[in-house]
């Protein structure tokens, strides 16, 4: 048989037009036995690292010898030029490659790239090219760019790209043999042996005489023919999606697409016999793919540990360095003389580091770091490899490896040879300073961010596919609507029912089939939020860049599991709130009282800290406060940090799913033996998991262990069981699962494991496969869990205060955290326009104790310039709304909102009279400076006096404005109501009995469905506490209109209380009580105002949740 | 609340969108009716009418006889109503609204309005906010305050529209404007009995139509003719055009063309004592000035003539080739209504290069008709086929071009098909194709004969 490289395969990274995935290209590939397969997406490399990890992953499974990748582009021009596919032979003219993409996407709109013949010429050394002619029968397609470029000021720098003139824009035609040879003639004479003409049987019927004429123009050039067949798919099967991605690109439906699609389903990728039989007329054209292979020696290995040499002194290797530092550091962290155990580990890592040459890795992220710490900027280090010693000593994290035993080698395998991965977390305001400082010390052309490759999700697939299909916009909604996590990798039976259609009905069925093939396609690339890449070398001469949405900022096309796969330095940079938090916090107790913490010197292993989680008392702690955690934290009661360690991954989809949860608790609670499961006596010896399980009460909980357990107990090779962790990661639609599956259950089960016990370790597996919580982010994340409840214990005030400063974050509306610092004995004060500022402040109290003053910033609609004139010109205060006025210079609008605000209260002004006078104040806005300040005062009006304002209109209003009310609990006023109707208060509900039936009603604080269960919870409030409601989902679908719509519920069920004293109001009916809240603003007249804007918060965060409309325009 | 919302809570929920025309005409429409009670009828949009009904009422039993039968005779036409008479519009507004079906007699209107909320005064929600703010809930609570305070927070125009509501100020109300309307017509003292009277009287409405069209640059699509007879019955006949027209000879040769064809011809019985001519449905016609180089003058003239044949043998039967958009051949061209032809996006594929001969037949057969064929598999062409009971030999052959069938059109797959074209040996040549590819479709393709090339 004759051997055949396919040369023009476009895969699904050139965004909707080509219909596989690189790994389904990889897999097809070996399988045909081709001899090399060459991958060109338009004007992009997006997808060549994706095919190269998936031609190496092929050979790991499968032990055979893939075919040899060979990297390209497909070119496409703006000015007529048809198609030319661009191979690199060497390093060097890859370089070029990515230089001319560059700067076709510099010059280009954010996606898009401009490129002219002329751009070629420029870079094409080194470069071999194929000319493609295009498609018989192909229809011309307008060639538009808006004219407003992102980066004009880029595109016009003297060795950049340049402006290519709007009339060189030309459309692309069906070219004449002629037109061809015009193209190929000069093209042969600047890159001589370096020009092909591509050739390809598109089953038009003259394709025979086609060829013929192709070859006369190949001849009269003097370029040699190349078979293609120019590959859209990896098998036929794909045309289906290949035509409705095609409907999907031009915006068509498939009725309407006609010719747009293709005539056959013959472009996929073939055997090299079928090719053969194709070409039978000229096999030199098969053969010549063979020797145009043979001439191209670059490899993507060749771009690998291209790691920045910067934070090395002259004269030093950078390990020498490392090591240098690295006990300076130890020096410092352990004053009292080094622990020996740490000396060993640190010797041990040292080693390592050593052995895998990634030492530059954590100089750069020591680097940074160092940068933050200078600038006070809080921070810390997670991933694979933080949670080293070297990292503790190096000040990159707080967990100290004396306390807490994390193996380092765990985390940074030598099999795996993949480089460490460290992710920074910085405070999220002043992240940027850190993303300044890497360019200004790596240079714009070393340093630019990773791409985000968007996908299709099921809501997004199921719209645009339902559209191509001619369904309408109602019907693609409500399918959509059905999903309701936007995440997942199916669209499943029971969720097209939830829109109320049936999976039957045969389009429907149709458009969720193609639907869910298209779920996980790329659909374009986006920045990374804080994942850098850097190197050594020019960053434009390794990967294409493109611009990215903020001026002066690029990402390259490649997302982080490429720069994984080529070993490439990455350094997530990423924003945390609740570093900022307590930062904040740790400022103000500074301010207050005058301790100084950091995040290492907090004191450990404090008692009442812990005492304080095990109640669930964690509203604003990191990532115990969601309602699952707060379940969880009376159950599992921590009393050490490593239980902490736990708290954060049990909550979590892979024990959940491998039903690991209840076991480790009774386990914990001693009432189950902690046992370890075992092989049979022949197999091995019966505590072959102790070693994994330890720690853990012989349960896996986190992803590394559940890794180990397959090497140890179903005996994978440490190859295989990184490769059973792709697999679940990125392998998902190619059926290696099951092989997987069958080999992780089998191996387990023929060791003499109980397969049930094996099934839900399989379980769990696939549960990490989509969000992998390893350890060592557990351990990072348990260290700011009890550095926030630690301040939280002793400082609630302050935690309170810089909680608010640092929204958005967390899981709760400000409402909720000023109800838990009043209930933690905090007294927060009213907004004020003589004492509040823009952020929330401190103020001592007579006792010495700290109060919580709110800030302007909690004011809907008020702006911090505002808040900064109002202070700057507050001297000993404001007397009145003119006094006010005149000095702050504010406009009536900014007037208005404090006197909303009831923020006159200190000048003894009510709300109701400070609105009234403020009416009648003219607008200095727009008015020069002077001419606003002479304005002149009005006289004094004699008016009746207003009729008061009663207190449940205040609590109403001070809900609109601030969002939370210092008065009392809307639930206060219809207490009278509802206790009447025999309804609880949610304390009545706290101290019921198990099993007895409570009517409770309040204020929807939070509505959650975690997971694909189905089980809603709800969170009630009122004016004694909250209440925690399930709804199981066969009672949801009969109440679904309340429970989605309401804004105050009175749920009827059963309470439901666990040995752990957890409560759960289980509901067994729903009532709509909303209008309830509208009454409280009628004195007594019946009012339409508010039915207009019932609730809005469905799908929003809770700690958006308004539980009151947003009052109506001021101005 | 946004859509989405309203959609979680009630995933069935059928969404249709607002249509702000539809509901101002209906609302003309209403207005129109309303006219049997008062000229003066002003329509207060969104959805609210106004009548002044000064001096009417005891036409109708006084106004509480009147208002009730306003409410019962639109309530019966399946409307939900409100309304209230007053002496102010804006008081009669506030009470329609607040207070269904009160009646405020003049000088009344404070005591009446008093009691709703401010919201009834109709003012700007800015306003109405302010007022709700300061406990001005009730009309009968902002009504005391001080104009001087009012004005300097709200603005004169608050002010009016409150007192108008107090009844302390009028405001007339604006009748509408009636549309142009197309239509001309022609009494008789005498009634006119034979078909050509009738004929002659439409020739001479056609000119006076036209040039009221022309006034507003419409031309018709649509035009009536209503032929009234002495009895009371009304026989109507319809013509329509594929274009825009107010030619008063075309009109008229139409409506001729439509009369002699007619299977039942006009009986005028006792005679017609109205004939009407009107424009039912109208487009903007702007004279367009036609140069000598183009064709626009044949074309012109061809769809006289379509318009001429379609009224006498109806326009479903006079029709036209359209080029469709697929790959299908059979459905690359579609038959259509000659009048009704849109300009569509679509191309005719050329089926034949200069210098090549033709890649398919001009005309398909209706149905593809099977044929016996020996070829090479999987996918050579015919050598030999046995077609209507002959034997052909194929002497040329090229091909395949292989056409994939809609596959979102059918349930189940449809087989591919691969086309040949093929000489025999006495030099015919057709169009044939295997359903079906070997391997990947089925193990036994069918042939089929498409066509015949001339």
């Amino acid at each position: 048989m004759r051997a055949y490289a396919e040369i023009a395969v476009t895969t699904n990274y050139s965004f909707l037009r080509g219909a596989s995935r690189p790994q389904e290209f990889a897999v097809a590939a070996t399988r045909h036995g081709l001899a090399a397969i060459g991958i060109a997406d338009r004007n992009t490399l997006a997808g060549v690292v994706r095919l190269y990890d998936g031609l190496q992953e092929v050979k790991r499974q499968t032990e055979i010898k893939p075919p040899r990748l060979l990297v390209g582009s497909r070119l496409v021009f703006v000015d007529g030029t048809p198609d030319i596919l661009a191979y690199p032979t060497d390093r060097a003219a890859y370089s070029r490659l990515c230089r001319l993409l560059s700067g076709g996407k510099l010059r280009a709109p954010k996606g898009e790239c401009i490129l002219t013949l002329d751009d070629l010429l420029k870079w094409q050394e080194g470069l071999l090219l194929v000319v493609m002619p295009p498609h018989p029968g192909r229809i011309a397609t307008e060639i538009g760019f808006p004219q407003k470029c992102w980066n004009d000021s880029l595109a016009r720098e003297a060795d950049g790209p340049g402006e290519i003139p709007r009339e060189r824009f030309k459309s692309y035609l069906p070219a004449s043999p002629d037109e061809i040879l015009s193209v190929l003639k000069p093209l042969a004479a600047i890159a001589p042996r370096r020009v092909w003409l591509g050739v390809f049987m598109p089953y038009r019927g003259d394709d025979r005489r086609r060829l013929q004429k192709l070859g006369a123009v190949a001849h009269a050039a003097g370029v040699p023919l190349l078979a293609t067949n120019d590959v859209l798919y990896h098998a036929p099967e794909r045309r289906e999606l290949q035509d409705v991605i095609t409907c999907i690109r031009e915006h068509v439906t498939l009725d309407e697409a006609g010719r747009l699609l293709e005539v056959n389903a013959e472009r996929y990728l073939k055997s090299p016999s079928e090719m053969a039989s194709l070409f039978r007329d000229i096999p030199e054209a098969i053969d010549e793919t063979v020797r145009f292979a043979n001439r191209i020696t670059f490899s993507l290995d060749q771009l690998k540990y291209n790691y920045p040499d910067e934070p090395v002194p002259k004269g030093k290797s950078a390990q020498q360095h490392l090591e240098d530092l690295t006990w300076e550091g130890a020096a410092s962290r352990y004053p009292g003389g080094l622990p020996d155990k740490v000396r060993e580990t640190l010797e041990k890592e040292l080693r390592l580091i050593g052995k895998m040459q990634i030492a530059p890795y954590f100089l750069t992220v020591y680097d940074i770091v160092s940068f933050a710490k200078s600038k006070d900027i809080l921070c810390q280090g997670r991933g694979s490899a933080a949670n080293s010693a070297v990292c503790y000593v190096l000040g990159i994290t707080g967990v100290n490896p004396a306390e807490i035993d994390l193996l380092f080698e765990r985390f940074v395998s030598e099999e795996r040879r993949e480089p460490p991965d460290i992710d920074v977390d910085f405070e999220h305001e002043r992240r940027e300073e850190v993303i300044q400082y890497i360019y200004e010390r790596y240079g714009h052309h070393r340093a630019a961010l990773t791409a985000t490759v968007i996908c299709y999700r099921p809501r997004s697939a199921i719209r645009e596919v339902g559209k191509a299909f001619g369904l309408t916009e109602d019907v693609t909604a409500a399918l959509a609507s059905g999903v309701w996590g936007s995440w997942g990798n199916r669209l499943k039976d029971g969720e097209i029912r939830q829109g109320s259609f049936d999976p039957s009905n045969p389009l429907i069925a149709r458009t969720a089939a193609v639907a869910n093939e298209l779920i996980g396609f790329p659909r374009h690339l986006s920045q990374h939020v804080g994942g850098f890449v850097l190197t050594n070398d020019r960053l434009d001469e390794i990967v294409p860049i493109g611009p990215a949405t903020m001026a002066d900022r690029h990402f390259i096309e490649w997302d982080k599991d490429d720069i994984a796969a080529l070993e490439m330095m990455k350094v997530d940079v990423l924003a945390l709130g609740m570093l900022t938090c307590v930062r904040k916090a740790f400022a103000l107790i500074d301010n207050h009282k005058g301790e100084r913490y950091d995040l290492a010197n907090v004191p450990r292993e404090d008692a009442a800290v812990y005492g304080m989680l095990c109640k669930a008392d964690a509203i604003g702690v990191f990532q115990v406060e969601s309602r699952a955690q707060m379940n969880m934290l009376p159950r599992l009661k921590p009393q050490k940090f490593y239980d902490l360690v736990i708290e954060v991954a049990i909550v979590r989809p892979g024990p959940i799913q491998g039903d690991m949860v209840h076991p480790y608790l009774r386990r914990r609670n001693r009432q189950e033996e902690v046992t370890f499961p075992s092989p049979s006596p022949e197999h091995g010896p019966a505590d072959e998991l102790e070693k994994v399980l330890g720690e853990t009460m012989g349960v896996p909980l986190f992803q590394e262990q559940a890794m180990k357990l397959a090497i140890v107990a179903a005996k994978f090779s440490s190859e295989e069981a990184n490769g059973l962790r792709r697999a679940m990661a990125t392998f998902r639609n190619l059926g290696t699962i099951d092989r997987f599956r069958e080999k992780l259950i089998g191996g387990m089960v023929a060791r003499g494991y109980e397969r049930e016990f094996a099934e839900r370790c399989f379980k769990q597996i696939e549960g990490f496969g989509s969000y992998g919580f390893p350890e060592s982010h557990a351990a990072s994340f348990a260290h700011l869990v009890y550095i926030s409840a630690w301040i939280k214990k002793y400082h609630p005030a302050a935690f309170a205060c810089a909680l608010l400063n640092s929204q958005p974050m967390g899981f709760y509306a400000p409402a909720e955290i000023v109800r838990d610092a009043c209930d933690h004995s905090v007294e927060v004060r009213h907004v004020d326009v003589n004492h509040s500022d823009w952020d929330n402040t401190l103020e001592r109290c007579e006792d010495g104790s700290l109060a919580l003053r709110l800030g302007f910033r909690q004011v809907g609609g008020f702006s911090e310039a505002w808040a900064g004139r109002l202070v700057a010109a507050r001297g000993n205060g404001y007397s009145d709304m003119d006094d006010l006025m005149r000095r702050a210079c504010l406009p009536k609008r900014a007037l208005i909102i404090l006197a909303e605000a009831d923020s006159l209260q200190s000048a003894g002004i009510d709300r109701r009279e400070a609105l009234w006078a403020v009416r009648r104040i003219a607008d200095v806005d727009g008015l020069p400076l002077f001419a606003a300040r002479s304005v002149e005062e009005q006289p004094p009006e004699e008016i009746a006096p207003l009729p008061p304002m009663p207190l449940s209109e205040h609590v109403l209003t001070d809900y609109q404005i601030l969002r939370l009310s210092l008065r009392a609990h809307l639930m206060q006023f219809l207490r009278n109501l509802f206790r009447a109707e025999g309804v609880w208060t949610c304390d009545d509900v706290a101290k019921a009995t198990d099993g007895e039936p409570a009517p409770c009603a309040g204020i929807v604080l939070v509505r959650q469905m975690p997971g694909d269960a189905g089980v809603i919870f709800i969170t009630l409030s009122d004016e004694t506490g909250i209440a925690n409601v399930v709804v199981w989902p066969r009672l949801f679908e009969k109440f679904r209109r309340e429970v989605m719509g309401a804004r105050l519920l009175l749920v009827e069920g059963k309470v439901q209380r666990s040995s752990e004293g957890v409560i759960h109001l289980v509901a067994e009916r729903i009532f709509d009580r909303s209008d309830e809240l509208d009454r409280l603003s009628d004195d007594d007249v019946p009012s339409p105002s508010f039915r207009s804007q019932a609730a809005n918060h469905v799908h929003s965060h809770p700690r958006n949740v308004r539980v009151v409309p947003q009052s109506r325009d001021f101005h | 609340m946004p859509l989405a919302n309203a959609r979680a809570m009630l995933p069935a929920l059928e969404v249709v969108a607002a249509d702000e025309p539809a509901d101002r005409k209906l609302l003309e429409r209403i207005a129109d009716w309303c006219e049997r009670f008062t000229p003066l009828v002003a329509l207060d949009p969104p959805h609210a009418l106004l009548l002044d009904i000064t001096g009417v009422a005891h036409l109708f039993g006084g106004e509480a006889a009147m208002l009730d039968q306003v409410r019962s005779s639109l309530a019966r036409q399946g409307f939900a109503v409100r309304g209230a008479i007053a002496g102010t519009t804006a008081a009669a507004r506030a009470l329609a609204r607040y207070k269904d079906g009160a009646i405020a007699p003049s000088g009344e209107e404070a005591v009446f309005i008093a009691p709703l909320p401010a919201e009834a005064l109709n003012l700007d929600p800015i306003t109405t906010h302010a007022l709700r703010r300061a406990g001005l809930k009730t009309v009968g609570q902002v009504a005391p305050r001080d104009r001087a305070e009012l004005t300097a927070r709200f603005g004169a125009g608050m002010v009016f529209t409150l007192d108008n509501a107090l009844g302390r100020v009028e405001q007339p109300i604006s009748p509408r404007i009636p549309p142009p309307d197309y239509s001309v017509e022609h009494q008789f003292a005498e009634p006119i009995v034979t078909q050509d009277a009738a004929l002659a009287v439409l020739k001479a409405l056609a000119p006076r139509l036209a040039a009221m069209l022309e006034e507003y640059g419409d031309g018709a699509r649509r035009l009536e003719a209503g032929f009234f007879r002495v009895d009371g019955v009304m026989r109507r006949i319809v013509i329509e055009m594929g274009k825009p027209t107010r030619e008063p000879a075309v009109i008229e040769r139409l409506f001729r063309e439509k009369l002699d064809a007619l299977a039942d011809p006009l009986d005028p019985g006792f005679g017609y004592d109205l004939i009407r001519l009107s424009a039912s449905r109208v487009e903007r016609a702007d004279p367009e000035t036609i140069g000598f180089d183009s064709n626009a003058n044949a074309e012109r003239e061809i769809s006289c003539l379509i318009d001429r044949m379609a009224a006498r043998f109806g326009s479903r039967r006079i029709l036209t080739f359209q080029p469709n958009d697929t790959h299908i051949p059979e459905a690359t061209a579609v038959a259509v209504p000659a009048q009704y032809v849109k300009p569509t996006k679509a191309k005719w594929e050329t089926i034949r290069d200069r210098g090549e001969a033709p890649r398919r037949p001009l005309r398909l057969f209706a149905q593809p008709e099977p044929v016996d064929v020996i070829a090479e598999i999987p996918e050579g062409p015919p050598l030999r086929f046995r077609w209507r009971r002959v034997l052909h030999t194929v002497v040329f052959a090229e091909g395949p071009e292989r056409i994939s069938m809609e596959w979102w059109r059918h349930q189940g797959p449809q087989p591919t098909r691969d086309y040949f074209r093929v000489e025999d040996g006495e030099g015919k040549r057709f169009w044939l194709y295997r359903s079906g590819i070997y391997g990947r479709e089925t193990a036994a393709a069918r042939w089929f004969m498409h066509g015949i090339f001339a």
